[in-house]
Parts: C-alpha cells; sequence; structure tokens
C-alpha cells in the first residue's frame, strides 16, 4: 500500500512555520523585484508579461471554483468583461478615479457572480458549464453589439495615472498588474490555507458527507463563486489599462483557454494556474511560425495535455520528487480507556417545553472546552457558559426520544413498489439501536429518510424532539444528528485529520467569511490550531491518531471508517447514526469500533447501527429493529429478537 | 446428466474488489456441467462481487476463472457475454426503454446471424414464459416487477451460455412472483443449463440447487450439498445472525 | 410573418442537423463534441475543393460527407477514447474536443486558405412563392432533407437490431456490455452518424455560406444551442430545436434588428437553462407535463 505524506500540509511544528513564514517573505521579494524589472522592460515584453499576470489572476480564480469545489464554469470570460467593460465605461464616461473603479468593480463582478452562481447552481455539473458558457455568449454578443462596449471595434482602456517622473518604478500600467497579481495571489493562497479549503474539497468529492456534518453547501458554492467573481473582476481592471477592450477577448475559447491553462499548470495546485496561464498566453512568443500552424498546435496542446498529463506540470514534478512512505505503525490496539472528551453541543430552538437552547460556541468557548482534554475528565470544568448550558442541553436531549418516526411511506418511482411501508421507527436517547434486515429491506433508505437526504411521501419525522420536515441533512446536522456513510465518503486528496476537521465546520464561527483573508485575522490561526488539536484528540480517542498527515486514499478501509467516525463525532453529534460502520474491519477493529460506541453511549450520545456483521449487533445494541420487505418485522431487546422465529424466517426463508 | 468435459465454472483462488480493498479473498468455487450451485450469504458479505468478476465487470481482480476451459481474466466483458457467462443481474435491469422482445434478442447479439437459432431460442424462452409473448411488443417499463425478472430470465436464455449467473433473482418480489420464478429456474435446470445462484433466502437455495457455499466476510465458510446441510443448525444461523 | 416561419425553418433544419449530431453522440457516449461545427466545415471544404477540381456535384457532396465521417473518427479516437477511460478532471472532454476543433479549423484554413471559396448552387434560381412569402429550392431541400433524417434515424433506431443496441448502450452500458454489445464500437458508431449529419448539413448550406474554414464556429454554436432548447433526451427532438432556433433567429431579426438575430436565441436558451434545464422536448418537463394535465382535464371533462 502506498502512502504519501501530503506536500505542504503536514502538521506544523514550529520550526516548519518559521521556514514558511520566511519562504513567503523571500517569493514576495522575488516576486517584487520581478515586477521591478518588467516595469522598465520593452514594450513588447512588457506587453507579454502583464497579459500573462492578467490571464494568471483568471486562472487563479477559476482554479478556485472548478480545481477546489469542481464547478467547471465557462463563465469567467464573461465576468472578466463585466470587469473590464465596466471599468473602461466607469472611467470614461463617469469620469471616475481608477482606484475608486476598483472596489466597484471588484464587488459588483462579485455580485453578479453570486447572482450568476445561485442561478446555476439550480443544476447539476454538466449543466452548471452550459449554462455559465451560455452566459458568456451572451456578454461577448451584446459586447460586440451594444454601442455602449463600442460595437465590434470596442473601446480604448483608460490610462493609468503615472508616478511623477523620474521616479526608479518604471511604468505604473505594469505596476498596476502586477500588484494586482500579487493582490490574488495572496486571496487565494489564503483560502487554501484557511480551514475552508478542506470543506470546498468535500463539496467537490464528498458531497454527501459535507452536508452530513452541518455545511451549507450551496451557501458555500456560491460564495466561493462570487469570491472567484470578484477576481475576475479585479482581473478585468488591471486589463483595462492595457489598451484596447473589444468583445474578442471575452469570447467563450477565452473561457476554455483559461480553463486549459489551469489544467495545463496542475489542476488544484497553488502555483499551477500561475505557470498554466504563462505558458499558454506566451505560447504565439515563442513559437514563432505562421500564425496558423501557431493555432493547429495550439489544440492540439490542449488535447496532449489532458491526455498525457492532467495533473499538469506541477503534478508532473511532484511525481518526480515525491517519495513514498510504507506503513508505518499499524492500527494502535486498544490502550487505556479515555473520557469521552466532552463534546460542544450547539443546538438551536426550543424543546418540546418551550425551553430556548441557543448555545452557539464561539472558538474561544471551543477553546475553554480543550483545557479540559488532559487526563480524564468526564465532565469538564470549563467556563460556566459553556457547562451550565451543556448540561440542559444534554438533559433536553434525554427528555426526547433521539429519533421518532412515524407511518413513513417511501417508493423511489412514482409506479414503482412500496420501499418503506408504514415503518415505525423510534429510538430512545441514550441507547445503541441496531438496524438490522436482508438486502433490500429498506434499512439504507429509511436512514436517508432520517438522514435528510430524501424525503418521506408520507409519515413523520422528529429528531432530538425536533419536527425536521422539509429540512435537507445540513439543517439537521444542527438539531445534533450526524451520520456515516456505508462506503467511505471521505476526501480521498486529504489527510486523516484534515477530512475530521471538515467536520468542526461548523463549530466555529466565520471560517467562510475569514477565508480570503485568511491567517492575517487575528484569531483564525489560533482557531486553527484548536481545530486542529481538537482533530487531533478525537482522532486518538478513534484509535486513528498513527494516521493523522497520511492520505485517506492511502490508508485501509478500517481506518477510513474510524476517520468517517472520528468526523461525525468531532461535529459534536446528539444522535449518531452509523451506516455499516465495521464493514472491513478486522475483528480486533471492530471490537475496538464496539468499545467507543459503548462510550459514546454512556456519553449521552444516542447511537443508530446499521451492520451486517449481525454479531456485534446483538451484543452491542440495547434494542434492535428488524426491517424486511420493507415493513417493521419486530423491535426489542437483542435477545427477544434473536430468539425471534418470524426474524429467522426472514433472514433463513424458513 | 453431466457430458464429459470441463465443468462449467472453476473458480481458484479469486481475490477481488473495488480498488481500495479485496471484497472476496481466495475464492474456489466449482460449477459442474448442468449441475445448479448457490451461493448464500448475508448481505455484504461478496457474493455479488464474485458474479461481477466473473463478468469482467471489476478492475481488480486475480486468480483463475474458467468457464467451460476459458479462462476469463483478461477478458472484457462484451467478449464475456458472447457465449461464455451471462447475467441476471440484481434489480433486473432490462434496457426499460426498449420491448420485451428487443430486450430478449439482444441477449442473443452474439448470435444474430444465426437466425434459426435466435427464433429457436426466441421460441423456448416464450414455451417457458407464455406471458412474455402475449406481451412482447410492450416496452419492458410497463411491467410489474416479477414479469421484468421472466423478460431477464429469457435474455440470459436467448445468450446460450456456458454458465448462467443470477444474482438474487428473488430480492423485491411478491411470493407469486419469487414461485414463478423458481419454477423457471427449474425448467432450466431440468434442460441441462449450469446454474450459480446467488440468494440470501436458504430455502430457495435449497429448492432449486444441488449443492450451496456460504460466503461471510469475503470468504467462502461452508460448501455443502443441499441435501446435507443443516438448516437449522448452529453454523448456518451464525453465518447469518451471527 | 410567414416569411419569417418559412426562412426559420428552412435555417433551422441545418441548425437542426448538425444539434441531431450533436445529441446522437451525446446520447450514446455522453459527450458533447465541440468538433462538431468544424465536421460540418470539412464536408463543405471537400465538397467544394472537389467540385472546383471538375469532379460532378453530387459526387463531390457524397466525397464532402464521406470525409466529415472519416474525421469523426479521428476526432474520437483523438479527443474522446484516451479520456473516456479515465481522466481525473470531469469534463476533460471539453477541453480535448476543442482542441481537436481548433487544430482541425486551422488545418484546413492551412489546405484552403482563409478567404471563403466558391460553392456550387444546388437548385440554383427555383423559388417558390407561398402567399405573401418566398421559399429557395434550396430551402425546400434542406427541410426535406431535415425530414428524411429524422424519420431514418427514427427508423434506425426502432427497427434495426443495431438501433436498438444503441438505445441499450445508452440506458446501461454495463448490462449493454454484459449482452455482447462493444460499447467502443457503438461510440465510434455514434461519432460517425454524428459526422454524416453534420457533413449533410454542410453540403446543404453550402451554396448560402460558401466555403469558408471557420464556418464550423458558428455553426457548431447555433447546433449546440438547439441541443439546449431541444433537449438531450430525444435525438429526433433535436431538430425541432434547430427550427425553433431558426425561426428565432428570423424572427429577432425581423422584429428588433438584423444583430437581435444573435443574441436573442442566446438569452432564450438561457431562460430555458434555468426552469427546464433538460430542454423543451425532454422526458417529463413541465412543458409535458403541463400539456397532459391539459389533456386529462379535458378528457375529464368530456
Amino acid at each position: 500500500m502506498n502512502t504519501q505524506v501530503l506536500a505542504g500540509q503536514a502538521h506544523a511544528t514550529r520550526a516548519g512555520r518559521r521556514w514558511k513564514a520566511v519562504a513567503m517573505a523571500l517569493a514576495t521579494v522575488v516576486f517584487l523585484v520581478g515586477s521591478l524589472a518588467v516595469a522598465h522592460g520593452t514594450l513588447y515584453f512588457q506587453s507579454l508579461v502583464l497579459v500573462a499576470a492578467v490571464f494568471a489572476i483568471l486562472a487563479l480564480s477559476l482554479d478556485l471554483v472548478a480545481g477546489a469545489t469542481g464547478l467547471y464554469s465557462l463563465g469567467h470570460a464573461g465576468l472578466f468583461a463585466f470587469g473590464a467593460f465596466g471599468t473602461t465605461i466607469i472611467s470614461t464616461d463617469w469620469h471616475w478615479n481608477v482606484f475608486l473603479i476598483l472596489p466597484v468593480v471588484v464587488v459588483g463582478v462579485g455580485i453578479i457572480g453570486l447572482v450568476l452562481g445561485a442561478l446555476s447552481l439550480r443544476v447539476s455539473g454538466l449543466y452548471f458549464a452550459v449554462t455559465t458558457f451560455v452566459f458568456t455568449l451572451i456578454v461577448s454578443v451584446l459586447a460586440s453589439e451594444l454601442s455602449i462596449t463600442g460595437g465590434p471595434q470596442g473601446l480604448i482602456g483608460p490610462a493609468f495615472p503615472s508616478f511623477p517622473s523620474g521616479s526608479f518604478l518604471g511604468s505604473s500600467t505594469s505596476w498596476c498588474v502586477m500588484i494586482s497579481l500579487l493582490g490574488a495571489i495572496v486571496v487565494a493562497w489564503n483560502i487554501r490555507s484557511s480551514s475552508l479549503y478542506p470543506v470546498l474539497l468535500a463539496i467537490r468529492d464528498a458531497e454527501p458527507f459535507a452536508a452530513s456534518v452541518g455545511v451549507r453547501t450551496s451557501a458555500v458554492k456560491v460564495g466561493i463563486f462570487g469570491v472567484s467573481a470578484g477576481l475576475a473582476g479585479l482581473a478585468g481592471w488591471a486589463f483595462s489599462f492595457l489598451g484596447v477592450v473589444s468583445f474578442g477577448q471575452f469570447n467563450w475559447t477565452v473561457s476554455v483557454n483559461i480553463l486549459v491553462m489551469v489544467i495545463f499548470g496542475g489542476i488544484n495546485t497553488g502555483i499551477g494556474p500561475i505557470i498554466g496561464a504563462a505558458v499558454i498566453s506566451i505560447f504565439p512568443a515563442y513559437v514563432n511560425i505562421s500564425p496558423l500552424w501557431q493555432e493547429v498546435l495550439f489544440g492540439l496542446l490542449f488535447v496532449v495535455v489532458i491526455v498525457l498529463f492532467p495533473s499538469g506540470v506541477v503534478g508532473l514534478a511532484r511525481l518526480v520528487g515525491d517519495r513514498l512512505y510504507l506503513l508505518g505503525d499499524r492500527l494502535r490496539t486498544r490502550g487505556p480507556v479515555r473520557a469521552v472528551p466532552s463534546v460542544g453541543l450547539r443546538i438551536s430552538g426550543e424543546d418540546s417545553a418551550g425551553a430556548v437552547g441557543e448555545a452557539r460556541l464561539t472558538a474561544s468557548e471551543l477553546a475553554n472546552g480543550v483545557g479540559e482534554y488532559h487526563g480524564d475528565a468526564t465532565r469538564d470544568s470549563g467556563g460556566a457558559l459553556a457547562g451550565t448550558e451543556r448540561e440542559s442541553a444534554l438533559e433536553i436531549a434525554r427528555r426526547e426520544p433521539a429519533v421518532e418516526c412515524h407511518g413513513i411511506e417511501f417508493r423511489y418511482t412514482a409506479n414503482g413498489a412500496d420501499v418503506l411501508s408504514g415503518v415505525d421507527f423510534v429510538v430512545a436517547p441514550g441507547t445503541i439501536h441496531g438496524l438490522i434486515g436482508p438486502n433490500g429491506s429498506g434499512k439504507s433508505t429509511l436512514v436517508d429518510l432520517i438522514a435528510g437526504r430524501r424525503a418521506p411521501l408520507a409519515g413523520t419525522i422528529k429528531v432530538n424532539g425536533h419536527s425536521v420536515e422539509g429540512h435537507g441533512p445540513e439543517r439537521r446536522a444542527h438539531y445534533g444528528l450526524m451520520r456515516t456513510f456505508q462506503s467511505a465518503t471521505l476526501v480521498d486528496d486529504l489527510s486523516v485529520q484534515q477530512n475530521v476537521m471538515i467536520g468542526l465546520y461548523t463549530k466555529v464561527r466565520h471560517i467562510a467569511l475569514r477565508a480570503p483573508a485568511g491567517p492575517l485575522l487575528f484569531g483564525a490561526r489560533r482557531d486553527r490550531r484548536l481545530m486542529e488539536q481538537r482533530a487531533g484528540d478525537v482522532l486518538a480517542w478513534v484509535g486513528a491518531e498513527g494516521w493523522r498527515d497520511l492520505r485517506v486514499s492511502g490508508v485501509p478501509h478500517g481506518v477510513q471508517q474510524l476517520t468517517q467516525l472520528a468526523a461525525a463525532y468531532s461535529a459534536g453529534p446528539i444522535t449518531l447514526i452509523l451506516d455499516e460502520p465495521l464493514a472491513g474491519l478486522s475483528p480486533g477493529e471492530a471490537e475496538h469500533v464496539a468499545e467507543m460506541l459503548r462510550e459514546l453511549r454512556d456519553a449521552g450520545v444516542s447511537v443508530i447501527l446499521i451492520e451486517h456483521q449481525t454479531r456485534f449487533v446483538f451484543s452491542l445494541c440495547d434494542t434492535v429493529t428488524v426491517l424486511s420487505a420493507g415493513e417493521v418485522v419486530t423491535s426489542g431487546s437483542p435477545s427477544e429478537v434473536y430468539a425471534n422465529t418470524r426474524v429467522r424466517e426472514v433472514y433463513l426463508g424458513q | 446428466m453431466s457430458d464429459a468435459g470441463p465443468p462449467a465454472l472453476e473458480i481458484s483462488s479469486l481475490y477481488a474488489g473495488y480498488g481500495r480493498y479485496d471484497v472476496v479473498r481466495d475464492v474456489n468455487l466449482t460449477v459442474g456441467r448442468g449441475e445448479a450451485v448457490a451461493l448464500l450469504g448475508p448481505n455484504g458479505a461478496g457474493k455479488s462481487t464474485v458474479l461481477r468478476a466473473i463478468m469482467g465487470m471489476l478492475r481488480h481482480r486475480r486468480g483463475s476463472i474458467r468457464v467451460d476451459g476459458v479462462d476469463l481474466i483478461g477478458l472484457p466483458t462484451h467478449q464475456i457475454g458472447r457465449g461464455h457467462a451471462a447475467l441476471v443481474p440484481e434489480g433486473r435491469r432490462l434496457f426499460l426503454d426498449l420491448s420485451i422482445e428487443d430486450n430478449l434478442i439482444l441477449g442473443a447479439l452474439h448470435l444474430r446471424r444465426d437466425k434459426v437459432r435466435v427464433d429457436q431460442l426466441l421460441a423456448s424462452v416464450y414455451e417457458l414464459f407464455p406471458q412474455l409473448e402475449a406481451y412482447r411488443l410492450r416496452p419492458a417499463s410497463a411491467l410489474s416487477g416479477g414479469q421484468q425478472q421472466m423478460v431477464a430470465i429469457g435474455r440470459m436464455m436467448m445468450s446460450d451460455p456456458d454458465i448462467m449467473l443470477l444474482d438474487e433473482p428473488s430480492l423485491g418480489l411478491a411470493p407469486l412472483a419469487i414461485d414463478a420464478v423458481v419454477e423457471a429456474l427449474l425448467a432450466l435446470r431440468a434442460r441441462g443449463s449450469a446454474l450459480l445462484v446467488v440468494e440470501q433466502r436458504v430455502d430457495l437455495a435449497i429448492r432449486l440447487c444441488e449443492r450451496v457455499y456460504v460466503v461471510t466476510g469475503g470468504e467462502i465458510v461452508v460448501e455443502e450439498t443441499s441435501s446435507s446441510l443443516d438448516v437449522a443448525g448452529t453454523d448456518l444461523i451464525k453465518a447469518y445472525l451471527g | 410573418m410567414l416569411q419569417v416561419l418559412l426562412s426559420g425553418i428552412a435555417t433551422g433544419a441545418i441548425y437542426g442537423l448538425v444539434a441531431m449530431g450533436f445529441s446522437v453522440t451525446f446520447y450514446v457516449t455522453r459527450v458533447i463534441n465541440f468538433a462538431q461545427g468544424q465536421l460540418l466545415t470539412v464536408a463543405i471544404m471537400v465538397a467544394a475543393a472537389a467540385a472546383a477540381a471538375g469532379w460532378p456535384l453530387v459526387i463531390a457532396m457524397l466525397v464532402g460527407i464521406a470525409c466529415a465521417m472519416l474525421a469523426g473518427v479521428v476526432v474520437y479516437f483523438l479527443a474522446v477514447h484516451p479520456v473516456l477511460i479515465f481522466s481525473r478532471i470531469s469534463y476533460a472532454w471539453l477541453v480535448t474536443t476543442l482542441g481537436v476543433a481548433v487544430a482541425l479549423e486551422n488545418g484546413m484554413a492551412l489546405i484552403w486558405g482563409t478567404e471563403s471559396r466558391p460553392f456550387p448552387p444546388l437548385l440554383n434560381g427555383y423559388n417558390i412563392r407561398i402567399g405573401a412569402a418566398t421559399v429557395t429550392g434550396e430551402d425546400i431541400l434542406a427541410v426535406a432533407v431535415a425530414i428524411i433524417s429524422v424519420l431514418a434515424f427514427e427508423l434506425l433506431r426502432k427497427r434495426t437490431l443495431f438501433g436498438k443496441l444503441g438505445v441499450a448502450v445508452a440506458l446501461d452500458p454495463e448490462m449493454a456490455a454484459a449482452v455482447g454489445g462493444n460499447t467502443t464500437v457503438m461510440a465510434v458508431v455514434a461519432f460517425v452518424i454524428g459526422a454524416f449529419l453534420a457533413g449533410v448539413g454542410g453540403v446543404l448550406a453550402g451554396p448560402t455560406t460558401f466555403g469558408n474554414p471557420y464556418l464550423g464556429d458558428t455553426f457548431g454554436i447555433d447546433g449546440f444551442i438547439a441541443l439546449m432548447i431541444a433537449g438531450t433526451d430525444r435525438p429526433s427532438a433535436a431538430m425541432y430545436g434547430g427550427m425553433i432556433l431558426g425561426i428565432l433567429e428570423q424572427g429577432s431579426i425581423a422584429l428588433i434588428n438584423p444583430e437581435a438575430g444573435s443574441w436573442v436565441p442566446f438569452l432564450v436558451v438561457l431562460v430555458i437553462l434555468l426552469f427546464m434545464p433538460k430542454g423543451l422536448f425532454s422526458v417529463g418537463n413541465p412543458l409535458e407535463r403541463m400539456t397532459r394535465r391539459l389533456v386529462h382535464l379535458r378528457q375529464i371533462e368530456t
């Protein structure tokens, strides 16, 4: 089995962080020196570099949505057009100062992006690309027709104010573009190194997982699209100073070119888009043959890049430089019994008695909770607010059944067979409740209904006392309901710890809002450290600490199951649904998981367990419900169920 | 009953999975010529995986799978489906927009040049399932679950394969439909076809097949003839209920 | 108005052929072939060159279409097959087919130059008056070919084993393989059919557009828009999408201004995408549901 330590995402030690800071400072200096060189270069040289820089901004912005979030937008040329034309028209017609126009254009195009994103995201993947594609078509056609955009000839862009004569800085336009690029790099880098980044990857690769821990995936997608659009607007602003702005520069092939730049350089890498933009946009300059041959080669380049080098330049470099690490420790066997860390509960709304329970933990309160993790504290001694709120929340949860379903009916198609009919399913709080039945009995469907992935045709569902009709998995997560999936739905490209941290996303305030500004904001780094520590603690409790920094794609299936469990647990569930958590585990590993579930139960968490390894079910569960052909066969204590002849009939067909 | 010749199906040391880990490990099983064999076991044990491995639908498989002496490992699915093996998959998976007869005829795709043989096969399917002949031009989507299962079995028959594979043929069917399916499969057995049937229900498996293998956790734990299988015995119950 | 309708249907016939080509390849392979417009151009350029070299017109057109079909096979193996098997990037074919399109287009410009070449007329000067409107012989030919294509395609799909296998591959490629269908062969055939349709559209359009290697850009977009209007569920519906597009285009030129023909259709498509993303003729779309409800209501009343 190969495992690879994630480059650049390894556990940050003090020394490691210092090295990073030095490297970043050095890179910035190099960038500024390079900008100076460009500012003093020949016009030809400048035109090459500056156009490449503008496209680098565009490529960075597209990589945020396509590479990190999986939204393949073909609309960025249109957004770029809005930025460039907007700047030119406002400057020429309204005579605003160009620096004043900058925030207007960035925010304006950002808003257009929010709208476009919100509209396009109503449809799935391919149609999203198609809708953004049509958007660009419309924009470029309108740009060629309307007089305000100068028709086919276009407009002459505004002049960027130059430095006072005699300044050593050289061309001010050049500096404008390069600083804009620097700004875009900073924003993109901030987002990549923020706690939002794993969430974006989760939305790309494992959206059900993200939703199940409470991430509002639609909001995040629209939000990141808006940020990306803002960057495209910035690119347009900078581009307008380079000369003419006309419709031909913003057609749909430009959108595809930007995508190719991203892929060529290396999709979803930090510097890949910049490399790609540089190489692709300067292509005509060094391939100095007849323009038609250039185009032919350009087209074939697209094909070659995708087919032979889908990981791009950066990917190739990584392949060459990577070391393969063999497995380190085996999964650690059960150590001394660790007390369950107190869970930062977060419930909103009220229980049926009308008591208010908006107990939202800020990062500082989470910090209070962290203080308790040393030793074996079973009850917290942390901040007064945290303590009392959490007690009452737990008691509230204790009064209501963890899950209450009545009269559930469901079928997949209008004329199809009933998958579930007349199902009543009640889970008492603080118990482990097993759900078993032969294949096709409807267990997974029932769980999907409880978790909010699907809606029943009839019947009511209550979670922790709250009626959850019409609420998706994200909302139900806020009522304290988390789940795992049968096939470990995790982000392969991230480490075990990073996957667990996705579960913490909703527990720390404003991660998404702070992400673009990044570590510059105080508190962000501290919150990050707290999240890492918390994730590490949960992983240690689960027993997977030894795999913390390894990529999920390289760890054994059993460890992936534990990672899922840790992620769901770190989100602070009151009720936890586990869909076949023991699949693929060795007997020792399975016993270890069973032990943890008992600990959870003892701490007050309700656990619903779907499992086929029925030997565990009967020894672990307090109650067992048997489903067959969409109906409940029986429900009761394990011994009752085991001895029930109907159950044996259902399984063995006697 | 059996002719001389290699077994209909011979699997040795099969390891197969979906990429990250092996779902089935070191599976060895045989289906003799004209024999009906059942693969029993709880869900998730890997039974369907074995069938998919035979049909070449898994990328990750190693070991040996021989049908009528021909090694199937290394052959793409569409070649396996040309007379070596045919599958009635879980959930039937008919081509719903096409008519019953079209679904059947597609089953005999690799025989299309031999019109006489195709007609003969079609006639034998309709003989077994007269109901289908009455509805032969109806789209498959208009049928009930049980009827669709008949079509799926017919499609498999049309392929005239060396080994017939069925994945949980009783799943999701009403009791009457299940009876009809069992009758049909018994008729197939009577005609000398070799069958490998994956089933969760022990009673059906014993009715249909002469021998059973029980799979749990990706490995074969029991191999018995149906008559000597101790159904109420603790071994079997343990395999299912733990 | 009648003129708008008739001219729209005539130009729409060509768009519809291109759209059907898109639709057939998408139906079977789930790939939108962005080089479709260029395949149309191949047919035009080859036919024009052959005609200029003195070949009889019909032969030249057939050769053009044949070359388009050949180019379709090349597009498949160059741009689609390698990425269908495995690609980390979701819409890799978007980029590869476009890359081939660019290469093809400029390749043709290299061979035949960037200037438009004459294309021999088909049914020259053969006009009919219908009421207040005039249609040319070429218009009628285009519509006739369009109708024949739809009929032929439906015949293929419903009556031949081959067509049924194509439907099977579209519905469930794994089971189609399990019954012995070679999905790669089917994909190639889908591309050849798509190229054939594009080629036919090309030689029909040739007399009006003349032979220019960059025609593929506009025809490709138009065909794609027509496809999005109709939806990808039923290839034959793409023809109706084309005609709707043609009418929209002619209508907006007549009613607004000559440039409106470019952007009005895009706007309409955007609206359709937002409210009926699967197109006007998809299975179970709101329009269909509405009409079915109306019909049902009518039945209750009577």
